[in-house]
């Protein structure tokens, strides 16, 4: 039973954030598939318990989900070489932002970061957090009605199995959902007054994170506006992409959590 | 003496509902009292514990009349978090109510919300810790957390915003019966040093009676309240103790295993010879499964270590065992779900098959209903199986036809634990497995589940219950298995196993020695 490495949690904001705009400016495919194998890199040596490892394959699985679709997408128009790469680019561009959300989902606790929300985000915050647990735990549910399932003999497979799958999973999502509700209020969320109980340390761990993910953001934005490097590969007619080193080495700052990560005992 | 808790003239009807949850129920509890909500499943408990706070009916929606005034704040005026610095609330799945990852921030998230003060908070955050017994636990993740130990953090987390008064609805329904007695010790430390007042529901008669100084009685959403004597009494129900006590006429009626000594050494027969150990002799018996060199693991952690078990045909065999012991595990790997990591496991001389060999009802029985009807959910297995055959006889067996057109989600969930038992012994698999098959059972419906299990054990069958509850194990079980650290520790027929234990050893064996396990059985020996 591992414990979550406490490191404060604007870091994993500052990281996720930077990442995704990396993903966001660049379709070229060695800085994307990088950022995956960064992806990986800081959930395996971040992650806390099964549940969210379920979680991170399932946005794994929505990543490639993605970018096969947007690849598809060019069989509705003319086909070509120049049109499926860069439908394939952009697709990948997309799966990369999930991946690394996905991380960013599995390795922070979203009710630990509404306790840092200011007072006046504190709502959007707790909604925002209610919505980001609903992943693990709807992934954590299906696995156990499968299982129970199964063991009365019923084989969840198939578009007829559905409603033994999905009924006891929502049933049970809503439920606990409304007891959460419930316990919350019970213990007076909202009653207007907030004090914060040991504030996390802002850690040199989470000074190296949040710097590394702000370098490597800043020199892809000076790349994007100076236009020193190329961002977007050319596709018609397709070359090679031209990956400049630095711009590499700016993905790979993104990689610092991972070997924080692993510094650690 | 004032009131902590007042009810008058309290109606109050769900959304859906055809007749009131609680009718007229006027009641007062008085600060500092031990109170515990008693009755059958579906009278009106739950609706009454939670409207201590308000949950009903301002989360509910419905019909409500009447008062509820908690500390002298009326629960209509003031929404549940307004009375959170007065009035806790710890639900029946403590797991759901989790708002936080670490334990330890759990425990401060109702003080956060109140505003106390950071230095407060700490110090507060401390004790509680220690009154709990958490210190340990304090940086874990409370997912990684057995149920015992999470019991124990919902009711920390609930007691750190120093609220007068705690309800909790069936509090140790998921705990050992040692966990079980650490947590109404520790409750029963809050009543008498700190003067809290303690509401709870509970069916495990048997673990609480002795602890409370009032009980409020319900019968269908009517309640009555005074002594638990009196209240118990006149239920018709009660812990094994009581149960003799009606049979042989004692007056008044025992509650607690102390009592129920003294009266039998005042009466005709204070002495009785051990009995003949039943359900001896099941060596001759053909071998149903068979585990040997058996280890499991769950990821890092090794559950179970070089175990070796057989089941007999016609054998019905408990598994006890603190609170993460392997239990659960081992009946998982009988059905055919958890791959051992070591060993073998043969179920009719083959790798058990999921529905087929072994059929398991796992604790969450809820992950399994998915049908419109009670008659459906049964249906649904036979169709799996390939049968158009009758869901009469397995809804019978269970003693639930009279839910057949009910839907599932409308029942309690002692009723949905036996819907979900229905629906998994309707594979018709030679071993059935049941995990903690008496959570939230009211005694009418154990009583069926009991039933039920005998009929099960015949020729050619077999079922094995892990279970914290040592009255089922003494009125059901023709052997036991004791778990500790992965290990078989005691195995026997549940006379001498059960005992020779101090933790697991059941009433009738506490009033009259080894060997004696239940009241029908001294009953008949003393007539």
């Amino acid at each position: 039973m591992m414990d979550r490495p406490s490191i404060h949690p604007v870091a994993w904001i500052v990281w996720a954030t930077s990442a995704g705009f990396v993903a966001f400016v660049t379709t070229d495919p060695v800085y994307l598939l990088l950022l995956w194998g960064v992806s990986w890199f800081v959930y395996a040596s971040h992650r806390v318990d099964p549940e969210h490892a379920r979680s991170f394959r399932l946005f794994l699985t929505g990543a490639v989900i993605a970018v096969a679709l947007r690849t598809a997408l060019v069989f509705f128009g003319t086909v070509s070489v120049a049109n499926t790469s860069f439908s394939f680019l952009e697709g990948l561009r997309l799966g990369t932002i999930l991946v690394i959300f996905g991380t960013f989902n599995a390795i922070t606790d979203p009710f630990g970061l509404v306790r840092m929300a200011p007072r006046h985000f504190h709502e959007p915050a707790l909604a925002a957090a209610l919505a980001l647990s609903i992943a693990p735990r709807t992934v954590a549910g299906v696995g156990r009605v499968r299982e129970a399932q199964r063991m009365r003999g019923i084989r969840v497979r198939g578009a007829r199995a559905l409603p033994a799958l999905a009924v006891p999973v929502l049933e049970r999502g809503m439920e606990e959902a409304h007891t959460l509700a419930e316990s919350m209020d019970a213990r007076g969320h909202g009653a207007g007054r907030r004090s914060r109980y040991r504030p996390q340390a802002w850690t040199g761990a989470a000074l190296l994170i949040a710097v590394g993910g702000v370098g490597a953001a800043a020199i892809f934005l000076a790349a994007s506006v100076g236009g020193w490097a190329v961002l977007h590969p050319q596709t018609s007619p397709i070359v090679w992409p031209q990956t400049a080193p630095l711009l590499l080495g700016a993905t790979a700052l993104l990689a610092v959590p991972g070997l924080v990560g692993l510094a650690e005992p | 003496m004032s009131d902590a808790l007042r009810f008058d003239g309290v109606t109050f009807t769900y959304p859906e509902g055809v007749r009131p949850a609680i009718d007229a129920v006027d009641l007062a509890i008085g600060e500092g009292s031990f109170a515990l909500a008693v009755g059958p499943t579906g009278s009106g408990k739950s609706t009454l514990l939670r409207a201590a706070n308000g949950l009903v009916p301002q989360f509910t929606g419905g019909t409500f009349a009447g008062r509820v005034s908690v500390d002298g704040r009326d629960t209509l005026a003031h929404a549940p978090r307004r009375l959170a610095d007065v009035v806790a609330f710890v639900p029946q799945d403590p797991a759901a109510s989790f708002v936080l990852d670490r334990v330890e921030d759990e425990l401060a998230y109702g003080m956060e919300n109140l505003g106390v003060d950071p230095s407060h908070m700490r110090r507060r955050v401390e004790e509680t810790l220690d009154l709990l017994d958490l210190a340990d636990l304090r940086d874990r993740s409370v997912r990684t957390l057995s149920g015992g130990e999470r019991q124990r953090v919902a009711i920390a987390a609930a007691l750190t915003a120093g609220p007068r008064i705690l309800v909790l609805d069936e509090p140790t329904s998921q705990l050992d019966p040692q966990g079980a007695e650490d947590v109404m010790a520790a409750l029963q430390r809050l009543v008498h040093d700190h003067g809290m007042t303690v509401l709870l529901a509970e069916h495990r008669l048997e673990r609480v009676a002795g602890w409370v100084d009032v009980a409020i009685g319900f019968d269908r959403g009517r309640v009555r309240s005074g002594t638990p004597a009196d209240v118990i009494g006149q239920l018709g129900a009660g812990p094994p103790v009581t149960r003799l006590g009606r049979m042989l006429g004692w007056d008044p009626l025992p509650l607690t295993v102390r009592a129920a000594r003294a009266l039998a050494a005042t009466g005709a027969h204070p002495m009785l010879p051990p009995p003949d150990p039943a359900g001896k002799g099941h060596a001759h018996r053909s071998v149903l499964a068979e585990v040997r060199g058996l280890r499991a693991t769950y990821g890092e952690t090794t559950v179970l270590r070089e175990l070796d078990l057989d089941l007999h045909e016609g054998e019905i065999l408990a598994v006890m065992g603190r609170n993460g012991a392997g239990k659960s595990t081992l009946l998982r790997v009988l059905a055919g779900i958890h791959e051992p990591a070591g060993g073998h496991v043969r179920v009719r001389g083959t790798r058990p098959r999921p529905g087929v060999d072994t059929a398991l009802c796992p604790q969450e029985a809820d992950a399994l209903l998915f049908n419109d009807s009670v008659e459906q959910e049964v249906r649904a297995t036979l169709v799996a199986r390939g049968e158009a055959g009758d869901t009469g006889p397995w809804l019978a067996a269970l003693g639930i036809a009279d839910l057949a057109a009910r839907h599932p989600r409308d029942l309690s969930a002692g009723q949905r634990l036996l819907v979900a038992t229905a629906a998994v012994a309707a594979t018709d698999a030679p071993l059935l497995a049941l995990d903690e098959p008496t959570r939230g059972l009211d005694p009418t419906s154990k009583e069926r589940l009991i039933g039920f299990l005998r009929g099960h054990a015949t020729e050619g069958r077999a079922a094995i219950v892990a279970t914290h509850d040592v009255e089922l194990a003494a009125a059901v079980a023709t052997r036991v298995v004791i778990l500790a650290g992965g290990e078989v520790i005691a195995d026997g027929d549940p006379g001498s196993v059960l005992g020779d234990s101090r933790v697991f050893a059941p009433q009738m064996t506490r009033v009259f020695g080894p060997g004696w396990l239940t009241p029908e059985q001294v009953a008949e020996a003393l007539t």
